[in-house]
């Protein structure tokens, strides 16, 4: 293995136990944080976390099988859940976790070759009155019948957060002030999915720009003056009047600050400050709280 | 945010909300919860408010967005406030008409629900059949609260229940009103809240005492209590708050199942803002009672909702249950007195406190006072979370409320307590559902799932989908659970496959109660549960298994045929559908099936629209 990226990885462990402290009892969360980045549990982060905790790797590798959601194996790209929960089963379930396997071609607790799709079937997701349910990736689907198995495959290929901006019924155009000085924000000069453009100065790693994104809802097209790696946290300032852009509670997604703008019409825009991150709030109604 | 110093300051910030809304603005709310979301209420609310503001309609028109109303079957539905219109399955276009009708305050006739019986239009929510028998103490609440706005909690009456309980400076007061009320454990089994807590209550000063919202709602088929977390997760900390204060508690946990991912992001933004508002820590509100609340995550261990196990698996341990005594309200985390309480019992305490104990014990029966919620699920037509109160009966649940079948085919029986219940038989539906009937009948309470099964439902078939599921979930600590449940799935598997022998249902009852009696929780000593209901009410289908090798309910694999019937017009959808090849025919002509290449899927009867598929 890569020496550099095992050190990364070590690194990253490290990060995620100091989080957790000495408590005991976030050995289940710490072991949650690792599947969560790394889309499984790797031998070698079992290894750090029983070091550095001073457990056992016996009494690790035993909590790490016991749960069903630790997997010890890597996942693939996307992982489908088949809802095998009683009200799911009585209205066909199992006919479906079938056609799954039989059209991925493993069979439940399984990852297709390619590392594509992970199939698992789990006892009960909790929307019985929608049954059978499958959730892709977080999306979820109701009332799956055995012929619309094939065609929730092929949309997970082609991407299920895909959204075509110029013809979704679902994208719209939004008008924003700056809610320190009322200024409009709006661009035309750097005009984003054909229409203007949202004006901000952002700032990270001592580094200053102006940065412009797509003023409509449902789009993430942005342009901006130097390359912002994944992940970063951004500052970001009114241009007018330079005022720092900050909202009091932070993205329920990643826990970074959210940047609020003023609704024209009325209410309050909210976008997270983390580059790659999609959260976003639209309140009507202004904010309190 | 506002810090609130005084119990003055609360009551101050909450009049002050209270007189500030204008409850006649029309309001457009969309119910949001995991499976509204799952049908679309999310596109739906992205179309409201697209509308909203290219109408120009902001302050003239509001949008709440909640949690689960509870009436699954017509998601994503909208409803229209103070009027309480509502209109079912609501799609995009006709989200953008909604907008534009409520502005104008006008009803759109041709969205409205249809009864399925008149076919009369029904426009109010409380008119339809389905709310009709309900009394919705918990979920009307889920309608009139944003989940996560604390000050919309607060507006409807949020936290003043607390505020009474700190105001009586008699923590004992609180104990008297949740004994007084005859509340028992929503979690299923049904004991006594009061008790417990004043159990709790009297464990030895200066030891730390934990509260625990046991939020591992692992039942499949039940899912009332992901709709409480989702849709009110601010009654679930008051309530624990109440308790803490009633009992002297200073930590709480919420452990919450890691497959309900809205349920806890909603928790995880609640105890910021109860925090924020310093509903929560240290000195709440001024009055030197400190309560702090964390959530742990399970990470799906159906046994960790036995109290013990959920104990280990706070601890970060194997989630094994431990022998008893000594109980948890002795030694419970890490050693310390700990109550554990399920969600719905939680979100009553509010309820309890704010309008006292009498009130409270006059719904429901004497000895299951209050409402419970349940989850109608399976073969019915109105499927969704019903609010009953105690004492009403199977049959008014699944006629009146669940409006019957959902099919041609008739009810035969209800499954209720998920893998540790039973079946109940359509001819017992005169029951009363509370905790004592059910038990008497075979099955329990359990913590609210209902699940309806119709004469295409095989009861050997449901009794060995549980068994599956119990030998999967057993710890494996007790030998006796782990092997029996194991043999008992076998013994099934056989009968299912036409390989059984009447003496193979002697031996299952024998095991049934070899394993009731000699295993160490609740998991064990209720898993015959399935089996020894089925084989109880419904002896005839094992032995049609057994004697004629035969399915009934045209499930079981081994021994049901595929056919095609003269309704068939010769689509070709089910030759297309067939994975194996097997049916052959002519475009127009009727087709037929391979018996030797039928690998039994069932695809071809789920694409034809002509009921030309016959299972027999």
């Amino acid at each position: 293995m890569n020496q550099a990226a095992t050190t990364e990885s070590e690194k990253d462990i490290l990060e995620i136990l100091a989080k957790h402290g000495d408590d005991q009892g976030g050995l289940i969360a710490i072991l949650e944080e690792i599947q969560a980045r790394h889309g499984y549990l790797p031998e070698d982060a079992l290894r750090t976390v029983a070091d550095e905790t001073g457990r056992s790797l016996v009494d690790i590798y035993g909590v790490a099988t016991f749960y069903h959601s630790f997997s010890l194996e890597p996942r693939g790209k996307h992982l489908v859940s088949v809802c095998v929960g009683t009200a799911c089963h009585v209205r066909g379930a199992p006919m479906i976790a079938e056609e799954f396997e039989r059209q991925l071609g493993v069979g439940a607790g399984e990852t297709t070759p390619d590392r594509e799709f992970t199939l698992q079937t789990v006892n009960c997701l909790g929307a019985c009155a929608l049954g059978p349910i499958v959730v892709v990736d977080g999306h979820y689907f109701s009332n799956v019948k055995p012929s619309k198995v094939a065609g929730i495959i092929a949309r997970t290929r082609e991407g299920l957060d895909e959204i075509e901006v110029e013809t979704d019924e679902r994208v719209f155009p939004l008008e924003v002030n700056c809610p320190h000085c009322n200024h409009s924000l709006m661009d035309p000069a750097r005009p984003i999915d054909g229409l203007p453009s949202i004006r901000l100065t952002i700032s990270f790693d001592n580094q200053h720009c102006g940065f412009n994104r797509s003023c409509l809802y449902g789009s993430f097209h942005i342009k901006s003056q130097i390359d912002i790696p994944t992940d970063t946290v951004l500052y970001f300032f009114c241009p007018h009047c330079y005022a720092e852009l900050v909202s009091a509670s932070n993205c329920t997604e990643c826990g970074a600050p959210m940047v609020p703008m003023v609704l024209r019409a009325g209410g309050m825009m909210q976008v997270c400050s983390r580059r790659g991150c999609k959260s976003h709030r639209l309140d009507l109604e202004g904010v309190h709280v | 945010m506002l810090k609130l110093k005084s119990l003055d300051d609360f009551r101050t910030l909450q009049d002050r909300l209270r007189t500030g809304r204008d409850s006649d603005i029309p309001t457009i709310v969309i119910p949001a919860g995991t499976c509204g979301q799952a049908s679309g209420a999310s596109d739906i609310i992205r179309v409201a408010k697209r509308e909203i503001l290219a109408k120009e309609l902001t302050g003239k028109v509001k949008l709440r967005i909640t949690g689960c109303h509870g009436f699954c079957q017509i998601e994503p539905s909208v409803l229209i406030e103070p009027a309480r219109t509502v209109y079912p399955n609501v799609g995009l276009k006709e989200m953008a008409r909604i907008v534009e009708a409520v502005a104008k305050g006008e009803v759109l006739t041709d969205l409205l629900l249809k009864d399925p019986q008149t076919g009369e239009q029904i426009e109010k929510q409380d008119d339809l059949p389905f709310f009709s028998k309900q009394v919705r103490t918990l979920l009307d609440r889920n309608e009139k609260v944003d989940p996560i706005r604390v000050y919309n909690y607060l507006e409807h009456g949020g936290y003043s229940s607390l505020v009474k309980a700190l105001d009586k400076r008699n923590p004992a007061w609180v104990i008297e009103q949740v004994k007084a009320s005859g509340l028992r454990g929503r979690g299923g089994a049904g004991f006594p809240t009061g008790l417990k807590w004043e159990m709790l209550a009297k464990q030895p000063n200066g030891r730390e005492k934990f509260l625990v919202c046991n939020a591992d709602e692992g039942d499949p088929g039940a899912y009332m209590d992901r709709s409480v977390l989702e849709g009110n997760p601010h009654s679930i900390i008051e309530g624990m708050l109440i308790g803490a204060y009633g009992t002297g508690s200073k930590h709480g946990v919420i452990y919450v199942r890691n497959e309900y991912p809205l349920a806890i992001k909603h928790l995880i933004i609640a105890l910021r803002q109860a925090s924020e508002l310093s509903l929560l820590g240290e000195n709440i509100l001024g009055t030197g009672f400190s309560f702090d609340i964390q959530i742990v995550r399970g990470a799906g261990a159906f046994v960790c909702g036995e109290e013990t196990a959920l104990i280990r698996s706070i601890e970060g341990k194997m989630g094994e249950p431990r022998q008893r005594p000594p109980f948890p309200i002795q030694k419970g985390i890490d050693g310390k007195p700990t109550a554990i309480n399920n969600v719905e019992t939680w979100a009553n305490i509010p309820v309890i406190i704010d309008s006292e104990a009498e009130a409270f014990a006059k719904t429901g029966t004497k000895n299951n006072s209050g409402t419970k919620i349940f989850s109608l699920v399976g073969k019915i037509r109105n499927t969704g979370l019903v609010e009953v109160p105690m004492g009403i009966t199977i049959e008014e649940i699944v006629y009146d409320i669940g409006g019957g079948p959902s099919g041609k085919a008739k009810i035969k029986a209800v499954q209720t307590g998920g893998p540790s219940g039973g079946c109940i038989p359509a001819d017992k539906f005169d029951l009363a559902v509370d905790y004592d009937s059910l038990t008497e009948a075979g099955s329990i309470m359990g913590s609210g799932g209902m699940i309806v099964m119709d004469e295409n439902t095989c009861m050997v078939d449901v009794a060995k989908y549980f068994m599956n599921f119990l030998k999967d979930e057993s710890c494996g600590k007790c030998f006796t659970c782990r092997k029996g449940t194991q043999r008992m799935y076998e013994i099934l598997d056989d009968i299912s496959a036409g390989k059984g022998t009447p003496e193979h249902l002697d031996l299952l009852e024998e095991l049934a109660v070899v394993v009731r009696d000699t295993t160490m929780c609740g998991l064990g000593q209720t898993a015959p549960n399935p089996v020894l209901s089925t084989l109880r009410y419904f002896r005839d289908e094992y032995l049609e298994h057994i004697e004629n090798k035969r399915c009934p309910a045209g499930v079981c694999r081994e021994l049901i045929h595929y056919s095609i019937n003269e309704n068939c017009v010769g689509c070709q959808a089910c030759v297309k559908a067939c994975p194996e090849g097997a049916i052959t025919g002519e475009k127009k002509q009727p087709h037929t099936i391979d018996a030797d290449k039928c690998i039994k899927c069932g695809a071809c009867r789920s694409v034809c629209k002509f009921e030309a598929v016959d299972v027999t």
